[in-house]
């Protein structure tokens, strides 16, 4: 009995699977783009910019995800008089969060590269531009890789959240099956099950990953 | 931009407020508690010499660390609604068992800082195994995991937040009851965002002071 009920609503919950990977892979792109920009904007010169943005991940950092979404889905509309969509609130405040860990990430990766390097670049006639794009950054990114798939599976698990805002993505779609079928637990536990899945080979994606392009030595 | 800020409702909701923060606070040490138990265990597991032990500690790791938390609470209070445990203590449940592999994994890292030489030397002064443990091995990992666990707890408290959802009335959940009376939505969020803040950096101070003053020292000095 326990199965069937898994089975019966298959495929919807399938396509509720969908949106919750689709989802992780677009907030994985947004957030680690902005993370880069943010991380970047941290370790430069600009002191007005870095205090700014070093403002809005201590901020950002403080908060929980769900307090995140609320402000983006609840309060900000209140303030702007433009409302999102549940889905692009969740979008929104996933990268918003997100953003400001993999800054930091990023931060300490483009810290890892000894500045005797950067030095030594310079002094070798390479502009400051050609040091960051050809000497900083190919290593730090390879440093960064552990880092940033944690961060990733983090995000994955974090989509669940977006159901508390009512996007029925997995965890919102297993609910509503359950309000209508009350089988709790084999339902809980097929949700359990695929998010373990998806996380898992998203992990091991990443430590592939990093033995791939591990820096020798 | 036409909307005027009433920072009053904070004032007026004070006890509710004051209410769910007890609430988060109960919650979050509760759950420190059970996740360093679980985490300590499973650590110390994961570092023995029987691989049965070894494997039982790495598979709850894994499986611990890749389902989301939300699922780690509904799992306690829906899945097993049958067993009808207060949603409290679904809470305490959902956050110890996610925490606490996250705390296996740095108190591993801790094990394994400590040099071998040191418990080789504790073994060779005449000290039982035990003894070595408990007097050099983990005053010393203790110390290394300081600023890692404080980290974890810190998020620990921001992640607590979560069992709002399983209605549990705590912070999060007096903040939506406060926008649901009075549509004061973004005084509610910012409100609870500093009461995050300000409780997720004492709890990471604290644990970090504790950890590295004299209660874990005199071991090591007589």
């Amino acid at each position: 009995m326990g199965l069937s009920v898994l089975a019966r609503n298959l495929p919807y919950l399938a396509g509720a699977f969908a949106l919750t990977l689709e989802t992780a892979a677009l907030v994985i792109v947004g957030g680690t783009v902005a993370g880069v920009l943010l991380g970047l904007a941290r370790s430069t010169r600009g002191r007005a910019l870095r205090g700014a943005v070093a403002l809005y991940i201590g901020l950002i950092r403080g908060t929980p995800l769900l307090v995140v979404l609320f402000v983006v889905y609840f309060a900000v509309p209140s303030l702007t008089g433009h409302r999102f969509t549940a889905y692009e609130a969740a979008v929104i405040g996933f990268i918003a969060f997100i953003a400001a860990y993999i800054a930091e990430d990023v931060r300490s990766g483009i810290r890892s590269v000894p500045r005797g390097q950067i030095e030594a670049a310079l002094a070798s006639g390479l502009s400051r531009g050609q040091v960051v794009r050809l000497v900083v950054l190919p290593q730090a990114i390879r440093r960064m890789i552990p880092a940033l798939f944690n961060q990733f599976v983090r995000l994955l698990k974090f989509t669940s959240v977006a159901s508390a805002i009512g996007v029925t993505e997995l965890t919102g779609a297993t609910l509503a099956v359950n309000a209508r079928e009350f089988q709790p637990l084999p339902l809980l536990t097929g949700l359990a099950l695929a998010y373990f899945a998806a996380c898992y080979a998203l992990s091991l994606v990443g430590r592939w990953l990093n033995r791939r392009y591990a820096i020798p030595g | 931009m036409n909307y005027s800020f009433d920072w009053s409702v904070l004032w007026r909701y004070r006890e509710q407020l004051l209410g769910g923060l007890v609430i988060t606070l109960l919650l979050s040490l509760m759950a420190m508690a059970g996740a360093l138990a679980v985490g300590v265990s499973a650590g110390a597991a994961a570092e023995s010499e029987r691989p049965l032990l070894r494997r039982i500690a790495a598979g709850y790791v894994e499986i611990a660390r890749n389902i989301p938390l939300l699922v780690h609470l509904y799992f306690w209070y829906l899945g097993l609604t049958a067993l009808k445990i207060p949603a409290f203590w679904c809470g305490v449940l959902g956050l110890s068992l996610y925490s606490g592999a996250y705390v296996a994994e740095i108190v591993r890292a801790g094990l394994q800082g400590v040099p071998a030489g040191q418990r080789a030397a504790g073994l060779a002064l005449g000290l039982s195994p035990a003894l070595v443990l408990r007097l050099v091995v983990y005053p010393q990992a203790l110390r290394i995991v300081a600023p890692s666990l404080a980290g974890l707890f810190s998020q620990l408290i921001k992640d607590s937040s979560l069992a709002s959802v399983i209605s549990v009335t705590e912070l999060t959940f007096v903040a939506g009851a406060i926008e649901g009376d009075t549509f004061r939505t973004f005084e509610a969020y910012i409100g609870i965002t500093v009461l995050y803040l300000v409780l997720a950096t004492t709890i990471a101070q604290v644990t970090l002071w504790t950890l590295r003053s004299e209660l874990v020292e005199p071991a090591m000095r007589d």
